[in-house]
């Protein structure tokens, strides 16, 4: 089995770091690494910005040869006094699992009074999917979530895993990242559709947090549409179901809620919730085929490659990703323009507004200007 | 750089890899030359027997505890100004005893300049490779030749041709097969048709002798202990075979099925 998987080449998101973001989900307060010093440095940096701890137990040659138990129990300890967290979770590391370190003895010889989430993890596995796993699995043992949730969550990660190997950056040996079209010349093509009288659907299909940006996104379509006259041109469809996931993300889906509303934009249809992007396909599909088959144009933003093609035929499609490696797929599946927001989620993290997004803010100025005209 | 023999002794857990690695250097002492063992098992029971019984610091226990360290906190003058150092490791069933193989012989080069005067190093490795770590000192180019050291029954003899076929992987030459005696029948015989037939030759046979373990019990050689015993003679032997020896191939290994006649 193993072996006939495709083998990639470029550098791919790592379970580890998917096990930290998921802890941050389930609102740990300290995020403990078990390795070396350097393991998931920029990660471990932003996930500051987001309101956790992340520290290291700093294996060094010593602590590869001898182990490193000590380290984690007595780190266990120092943590909990200087921070007082609710809820600790700590990560395995190549390092520390290729030679064999437990998380458990370490966690029970530091016999604190707050519950500690030990998730076995390291980078080598081909899904990073399999870091939230293991995260969940270990949620759900301490009872954190319950097992309706985590069944929940397992389907929808072999979803984003199968999203990726169909069109995402898991679907070929090697991917050239690139920065897509051209911000400008793309938010131009969007106005003249407006302009032109065409009919448009915004999508946004946003993992988590990233939706603070993209749903910028949406904004800017609607104020220019309302600054043409065109308001009931557009419709929108959101990915913004807040009854749905772990706290947090639900936490997200309020806050946009709340956003959009006061910008006085109407989300007409939400496709899910904010950790459902892998699954929002088919309801697109189906209320585009039952209500929007004779739109125009879509502007997909967030997961585009989710959208199935099908749905979209005859539209113009505009998407927005994040990831660089992105575009070349997206282009391959029929996109006509593909735009990237470079280093959008770093300025998403410790957010509860929506921020201004580069592509967004293009279009309000190329709108203003040939409105000018 | 002088001409330098740095070699390593392989074989089956138990088949007395130790034993004979101490008595060789003692042997080679004795001959006049400079001589360095370096034991690379966790056990660190390589140098004992040339320390009058004495254990002495290793090197990962002074790395353990982030101390500088200098050539002689880690090698140590043992019988005929052997010198004696220990690699050392994890408690069993703790961390990485092949990584801590690669730190401790890293430090070595860096710390110990006198290697550099040795006519011949042993490195004492552990019986079953389990892990890079073990063939580190191979790996790194610092071992020239190699040894294998077996008795003629099934099981070492396999041990020794799994070794070949590792050594040929990482296309390291043999340069022969050591029988050390366990009294089974047709020994020499067999052991001599397993080095021809994968392409190498028996250079000794060491008998077994009550003579060794008490020795070791005491904490020496037979050569320090028993100089005019029988066996003591079959080290020097051995030692100057080792000294001479020019020979080494690539080995080839054997089918199982050829290794069980082998041995009926
Ligand atoms: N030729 C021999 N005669 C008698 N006993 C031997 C002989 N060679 C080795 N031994 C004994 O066998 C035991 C195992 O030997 P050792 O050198 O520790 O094996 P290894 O290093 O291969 O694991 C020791 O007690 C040793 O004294
Ligand atoms: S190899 Fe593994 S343990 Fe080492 S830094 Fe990378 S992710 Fe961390
Ligand atoms: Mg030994």
């Amino acid at each position: 089995m193993m072996g006939k998987e495709l083998s990639i080449m470029h550098p791919r998101p790592s379970s580890i770091v998917a096990a930290l973001y998921t802890l941050r989900d389930l609102n740990v307060d300290v995020a403990i690494l078990h390795g070396p010093p350097g393991c998931s440095f920029k990660h471990a940096r932003l996930l500051e910005e987001d309101g956790i701890r992340v520290v290291t137990t700093a294996l060094d040659e010593n602590g590869f040869v001898f182990g490193g138990r000590q380290e984690l129990s007595s780190l266990l300890e120092k943590v909990n006094e200087m921070f007082k967290p609710k809820l600790i979770g700590v990560v395995g590391t190549c390092a520390s699992m290729i030679i064999g370190e437990e998380l458990h003895e370490p966690v029970l010889d530091a016999n604190l009074d707050v519950p500690v989430l030990e998730v076995e993890v390291h980078a080598g596995y081909p899904d990073n999917t399999k870091g939230v796993l293991l995260t969940l699995e270990s949620a759900c043992e301490l009872g954190v979530i319950d097992r309706e949730e985590l069944e929940r969550q397992k389907v929808l990660l072999r979803e984003a895993t199968l999203v990726e190997k169909r069109h995402g950056a898991a679907s070929r040996q090697y991917l050239e990242p690139s920065r897509g079209d051209v911000k400008y010349k793309v938010a131009e093509r969007v106005v003249r559709l407006l302009q032109e009288g065409r009919k448009g659907i915004t999508i946004m299909n946003a993992k988590k947090e990233t939706g603070y940006m993209f749903a910028d996104i949406s904004a800017a379509v609607n104020e220019v549409a309302l600054a043409l006259g065109r308001k009931d041109h557009v419709v929108n469809m959101a990915n913004i179901d807040d009854s749905l996931g772990l706290p947090r993300v639900r936490h997200h889906a309020k806050c946009i809620t709340a956003d959009l509303r006061e910008r006085g934009i109407t989300v007409h249809e939400i496709i899910g919730g904010m950790d459902e992007y892998p699954v929002t396909g088919a309801r697109v599909s189906e209320l585009i085929k039952q209500k929007y088959s004779d739109y125009d144009f879509a502007i997909i933003t967030g997961v585009p490659h989710a959208i199935p093609m099908e749905a979209l035929e005859g539209m113009e499609i505009i998407s927005v990703t994040n990831g660089p490696r992105q575009v070349l797929p997206l282009k391959e599946m029929g996109h006509h323009h593909v735009i990237v927001e470079i280093d959008l989620h770093p300025k998403t993290l410790g957010v509860n507004h929506i921020v201004e997004s580069e592509f967004g803010a293009t279009l309000r100025e190329v709108a203003k200007d040939m409105l000018g005209r | 750089m002088k001409d330098q023999k740095r070699i390593a002794i392989y074989g089956k857990g138990g088949i007395g890899k130790s034993s004979t690695a101490s008595n060789v250097a003692a042997a080679c002492a004795d001959e006049g030359y400079k001589v360095m063992i370096i034991g690379c098992d966790p056990k660190s029971d390589s140098s004992i027997t040339l320390l009058g019984g004495r254990r002495i610091p290793t090197i990962l226990d002074l790395l353990k505890q982030h101390l500088d360290v200098n050539e002689k906190d880690i090698v140590f003058e043992g019988y005929g100004g052997v010198k004696c150092v220990e690699v050392g490791g994890p408690e069993p069933g703790i961390g990485c005893a092949g990584r801590g193989i690669i730190v401790a012989i890293q430090k070595l080069q860096k710390v110990c300049p006198s290697m550099k005067d040795m006519d011949l190093i042993i490195y004492d490795v552990p019986g079953d490779i389990v892990c890079g770590g073990f063939v580190a000192p191979i790996r790194k180019g610092l071992v020239t030749e190699a040894y294998i050291l077996t008795s003629g029954e099934y099981m070492p003899l396999y041990a020794a041709n799994n070794i070949c076929k590792g050594l040929a992987k990482i296309d390291t030459p043999l340069s022969g097969i050591i029988c050390n005696s366990r009294s089974v029948t047709r020994e020499e015989e067999i052991v001599r048709r397993f080095s021809e037939e994968i392409g190498s030759r028996l250079i000794a046979f060491i008998p077994k002798e009550q003579i060794v373990q008490d020795c070791e019990r005491d904490g020496f050689s037979v050569l320090e202990k028993a100089p005019r015993s029988d066996i003591a003679q079959v080290y020097r032997k051995l030692a100057k075979a080792i000294m001479f020896n020019d020979q080494s191939v690539l080995p080839g290994s054997l089918e199982d099925e050829r290794l069980r006649e082998l041995t009926k």
